[in-house]
């Protein structure tokens, strides 16, 4: 069935394409040190080299001999060496050219670097946040579905309170209030206010396949309620985790480049987030460097997209009235 | 004179017999028993709090070992209702569901639930959604296997689903067992349906509708498959349906169900041929009999299922009915006994 | 022979229709022919993937995306409907011709009234004043035993019944010549559709329309119909008078689907029904048909169709058993 399932997927146009794309990135990634040209904090080239080696001669300055075969001697030896140091500074604020091709920052570092890194840190929040969430939602999900009654009431109050209370602004608060800067902080804070949504999405579906005959049918058979969540009820749930889980990793890569660009995260490492923050801050839309936040924007906006595809795809295959013959 | 060709004629399978209606009741061997069973479904709106859904009313009949009793019903009569009681998916609101002459406790340990299951079984009408998707028939055959420890051992339980496969009539079962429900027809499910019901030898099985949702020709073969277990294994059954004639076909007793209350019961040959509440013969005007010659007398009838939320008083039926008195809108009728082993809810 | 043509109102020669799909084309419907005559209630008979369905699209040329008429015609009145245009078609249907779909109590728009539903067919192919529809509408709201007072309910305040029977007065507002009904009590209960059933013979023969009623059901259909066709794998296998078909089916699979209804009264006889299931119309079997699943079947049924065979009422067959006669009379 799951075979099946991933037959479809990558079947779909939508969804190759979708998937081309995040591989591309995953590919960038994981080649980052391979891929980009210069270190992206970096906004000179310094190179050292060794012209000539000058050694003097030795000057003695005391000798003893302390018997037929042992002698000290304390000498003195000058040496001069000529260095050769080439140094380059990158240009400030400069449009794309030969050497970096997303042209260069404020203060000179090569933006193309910086991109090239920074996909590491917007994957990795994105995906670890998309994964991280979906696992609570579904768990909540199951445990209130399932099981109903006083832990369903429990469970859903508390995920329509937060549901109400607007996402972006919690997120701001919650992170200006944080004093560890980094990026656990951020995956945790995307998680805390993302969790509501597939959490109701999921609950759902598990109150309605719980009312499907075959549930009925294991129930009157004396099936466990362990056996019945993870084996009948989860196979059949599959196609909406998968949905969830695209959606809740693409509102993560926005929602933490927001808050990077908001400054609320660490503004000294590399990610899409915090290039826009650099840009933001030095004005560069003002200035029209526009090589400044367009690369980083449209890298995000990539992503989403891709993320979108693949989430169109699942909708297709879920429903099989979208599918187009 | 016209000659009416039996319909019967067709004789594809192996045996032709007639069935005999058991009116002596050989054994008194009683296995399942309702007294004056409510359902009551409380409305949880806003607009109609404390309002309730009379699914079933004063539901009272018994059934003997080896037995088919059919509960006959349109939409709305409480038959399915009846048969999720008597299988514990509802708990009743008032009266008692003796299984076996015991009570069955409202709330019952793990234990005695697993117990019981394994007595009483049930067949749902919608044989897909009857059968997880995401799993193969022999991922859902096996099972009752192990739940219910029939066998041990991945090849001995391949082994057991193989037989079940042949008694159901899906052969050769290797073609069948590594397949998933989509892949079969609707009266392969069914099959697949009934095998597993019957794979823990069950008592009681309560069949809901079990024909209703396949094609008219596969539903014959159902039919026989169920009457054919049944005489092999000796089970008794609940069969629900809404059809008169398939009732016959099957049953040896007939209960008439008509918005949450029974309106007739009896035997078979009783309820059919000496008809006697005005529902019962109001259905049998309308159900389709070709044999009985081509042109029928016009139905007469005014009214529709009432609501069970608000349901008429006195007898349920007095509005529709054309030999209504002015008592039958005050009181609810009592069963009344018509002949031996027949009652019915009326004044008449 | 030419006067009886005349008096037809609808008259299909050789219809293929079908879909088309990514591994090439599902025939639903193969090579099908009859007639109807004026005021004449045919019902079509057949289980699920026989075809009805789409003939009943096909006549009405509703087919759309990948479903199209291959070949043959549709002459309704004397014209081939089945070549018009969108535009033509749009002037002929729900005037000359209309239909009640399947499950069509659900085909009503919940948020309108039904009066508005019932004038806007009205509106979509007549020019007829606001006051006149409404007037019509309310007319034929009576027809159907549903008081003029609910012009103004909402879908969800009636019953299934009679929001079945609004769909049937909605298919008779414009007083077409042939009513295609689909399925059209299927859903309902037993009473409800003898009410219904009845309603619609009444209207019949009060203002002689042809009817054309599509249903697995073929017990119900006997005691209705005047003419009965039997379809199997998108092909009439059995067409007559239906007193003929019922006294004397000469099709195996007829006697079969006849063998599967239970009696209600008389004795009580074990039956048969009918083992196996219909062939996949994207390939379908050489020869009959219904070879695969037939007790009867012999050799030359799996290699030729068979030709069909008249009897001297208009009892027509195709069935191999009766090749030997078909020297009596000639189709």
């Amino acid at each position: 069935m799951l075979g099946d399932i991933f037959k479809l997927f990558f079947e779909n146009k939508k969804a190759a394409i979708g998937f081309f794309i995040l591989l591309f990135f995953v590919g960038i990634a994981i080649l980052a040190p391979v891929l980009a040209p210069y270190d992206p904090k970096a906004n000179k080239i310094e190179t050292v080299e060794i012209l000539d080696t000058d050694r003097g001669r030795r000057k003695t300055v005391e000798r003893e001999k302390i018997n037929d075969f042992e002698e000290t001697r304390i000498y003195t030896q000058e040496e001069t060496t000529t260095y050769k140091q080439y140094t380059k500074k990158f240009p400030l604020n400069s449009a794309p050219s030969q050497a970096h091709y997303f042209g260069t920052t404020h203060s000179g570092q090569d933006i193309f670097s910086q991109v090239i890194w920074g996909t590491r840190i917007s994957l990795t929040v994105g995906i670890g946040t998309g994964l991280f969430t979906t696992f609570i939602a579904l768990t909540l999900a199951l445990v209130a579905g399932y099981f109903g009654g006083l832990v369903d009431d429990i469970i859903s109050l508390f995920t329509n309170v937060f549901l109400v209370i607007p996402g972006l602004p919690l997120m701001i608060v919650i992170a200006a209030y944080i004093t560890v800067k980094g990026v656990m902080p951020i995956v945790l804070i995307l998680a805390l206010t993302s969790w509501p949504w597939p959490t109701r999405l999921l609950r759902s579906q598990v109150v309605s396949l719980k009312n499907r005959d075959f549930v009925k049918v294991s129930r009157s058979l004396g099936e466990r309620p362990l056996y019945i969540i993870f084996n009948e009820m989860l196979p059949n749930m599959i196609s909406l985790v998968m949905a969830s889980f695209f959606q809740m990793t693409m509102a993560a890569i926005i929602g933490e480049a927001t808050l990077e660009f908001l400054g609320l995260g660490n503004v000294s490492i590399v990610s899409w987030g915090t290039i826009l923050y650099w840009a933001q801050n030095n004005g560069a839309l003002l200035s029209g460097a526009w090589w400044w936040f367009l690369p980083p924007g449209i890298a995000i906006a990539l992503i989403g997209t891709s993320f979108a595809m693949m989430n169109f795809a699942i909708d297709e295959i879920s429903n099989p009235k979208l599918r187009k013959r | 004179m016209m000659v009416i060709k039996s319909l019967a004629n067709y004789t594809e399978k192996k045996w032709v017999r007639i069935m005999n209606n058991p009116e002596k009741q050989t054994k008194e061997d009683v296995i399942l028993q309702l007294k004056h069973v409510n359902k009551h479904f409380p409305i949880h709106t806003f607009r109609s709090y404390g309002a309730v859904v009379h699914a079933m009313d004063d539901v009272s009949f018994q059934l003997n070992r080896g037995e088919i009793l059919a509960i006959v019903g349109e939409s709305g009569s409480g038959k399915t209702t009846t048969a999720n009681v008597i299988s514990r998916l509802y708990i009743q609101t008032a009266g008692e569901v003796l299984f076996e002459k015991e009570p069955l406790p409202e709330k019952m340990t793990k234990k005695e639930e697993i117990a019981y299951r394994k007595k009483a079984q049930m067949i749902f009408q919608d044989p897909f959604s009857s059968l997880n998707p995401t799993h193969t028939i022999a991922s859902i055959l096996s099972r009752p296997f192990v739940i219910h420890k029939l066998a041990k051992g991945k090849r001995a339980i391949r082994e057991g689903i193989k037989d079940l496969l042949i008694q159901v009539g899906l052969e050769p079962p290797d073609q069948f067992i590594d397949k998933f429900p989509h892949e079969l027809s609707g009266g392969q499910r069914q099959r697949v349906n009934i095998a597993r019901t019957f794979s823990v030898n069950p008592e009681l099985v309560l069949a809901d509708e079990p024909t209703s949702m396949l094609d008219v020709s596969i539903r014959m073969s159902i039919m026989n498959i169920m009457l054919d277990l049944k005489e092999q294994k000796g089970m008794t059954y609940v069969y629900i349906t809404h059809d008169l004639a398939g009732a016959r076909y099957m049953a040896q007793n007939i209960a008439v169900m008509y918005a949450g209350m029974i309106m007739e019961i009896g035997s078979a040959t009783q309820v059919i041929n000496e008809t006697y509440h005005p529902y019962t013969k109001l259905l049998k005007s309308a159900a389709p009999a070709p044999e009985m010659g081509l042109k029928r007398k016009k139905l007469i009838t005014k009214g529709d299922i009432p609501s069970l939320v608000n349901p008429p008083s006195g007898c349920r039926f007095h509005p529709r009915c054309p030999y209504a008195q002015d008592i039958c809108s005050k009181e609810i009728p009592q069963m009344k006994k018509v002949d031996e082993g027949h009652y019915a809810r009326c004044v008449l | 022979m030419m006067d009886m043509e005349k008096n037809n109102v609808l008259q299909i020669k050789e219809l293929k229709a079908g879909y088309e799909i990514k591994s090439g084309f599902v025939g639903a419907v193969d090579d099908v022919s009859f007639s109807l005559k004026k005021g004449e209630f045919l019902g079509i008979a057949g289980e699920s993937g026989c075809g009805k369905s789409t003939l009943a699209y096909a006549i009405m040329n509703l087919l759309r995306d990948n479903g199209c008429i291959q070949s043959g015609t549709v002459q309704l009145n004397d014209v081939n409907i089945a070549s018009l245009s969108e535009v033509e078609m749009k002037k002929i249907r729900w005037v000359d011709l209309s239909m009640v779909f399947q499950s069509a109590m659900n085909a009503l728009n919940p948020v309108l009234k039904i009066g508005e539903q019932l004038t806007d067919a009205i509106f979509a192919h007549q020019d007829l004043s606001r006051t006149k529809a409404q007037a019509r509408a309310k007319e034929v709201l009576e027809l159907v035993d549903i008081s003029s007072e609910r012009y103004d309910a909402y879908p969800h305040q009636l019953s299934g019944g009679m929001k079945q029977r609004v769909m049937i007065a909605m298919a008779l507002i414009l007083q077409p010549d042939l009513v295609i009904m689909d399925e059209p009590t299927t859903a309902l209960d037993v009473v409800v559709q003898r009410t219904i059933i009845e309603k619609i013979q009444e209207l019949q023969r009060q203002f002689d329309f042809s009817v054309i009623f599509i249903t697995h059901d073929l017990s119900l259909l006997v005691e209705i119909s005047d003419k009965l066709a039997i379809m199997y794998a998108g092909k009439i296998i059995e067409f007559g008078n239906a007193h003929d078909v019922f006294t004397d089916p000469l099709h195996p699979y007829t006697e079969g689907l006849m063998a599967s209804f239970p009696a209600l009264t008389g004795p009580i006889k074990r039956m048969g029904g009918i083992e196996g299931k219909p062939p996949d119309l994207l390939n379908p079997p050489e020869g009959c048909r219904f070879a695969p699943r037939c007790q009867k079947a012999m050799d030359i049924c799996r290699r030729e169709y068979p030709k069909e065979y008249v009897k001297n009422d208009g009892h027509k067959v195709s069935c191999q058993l009766y090749r030997e006669k078909m020297g009596e009379n000639h189709e």
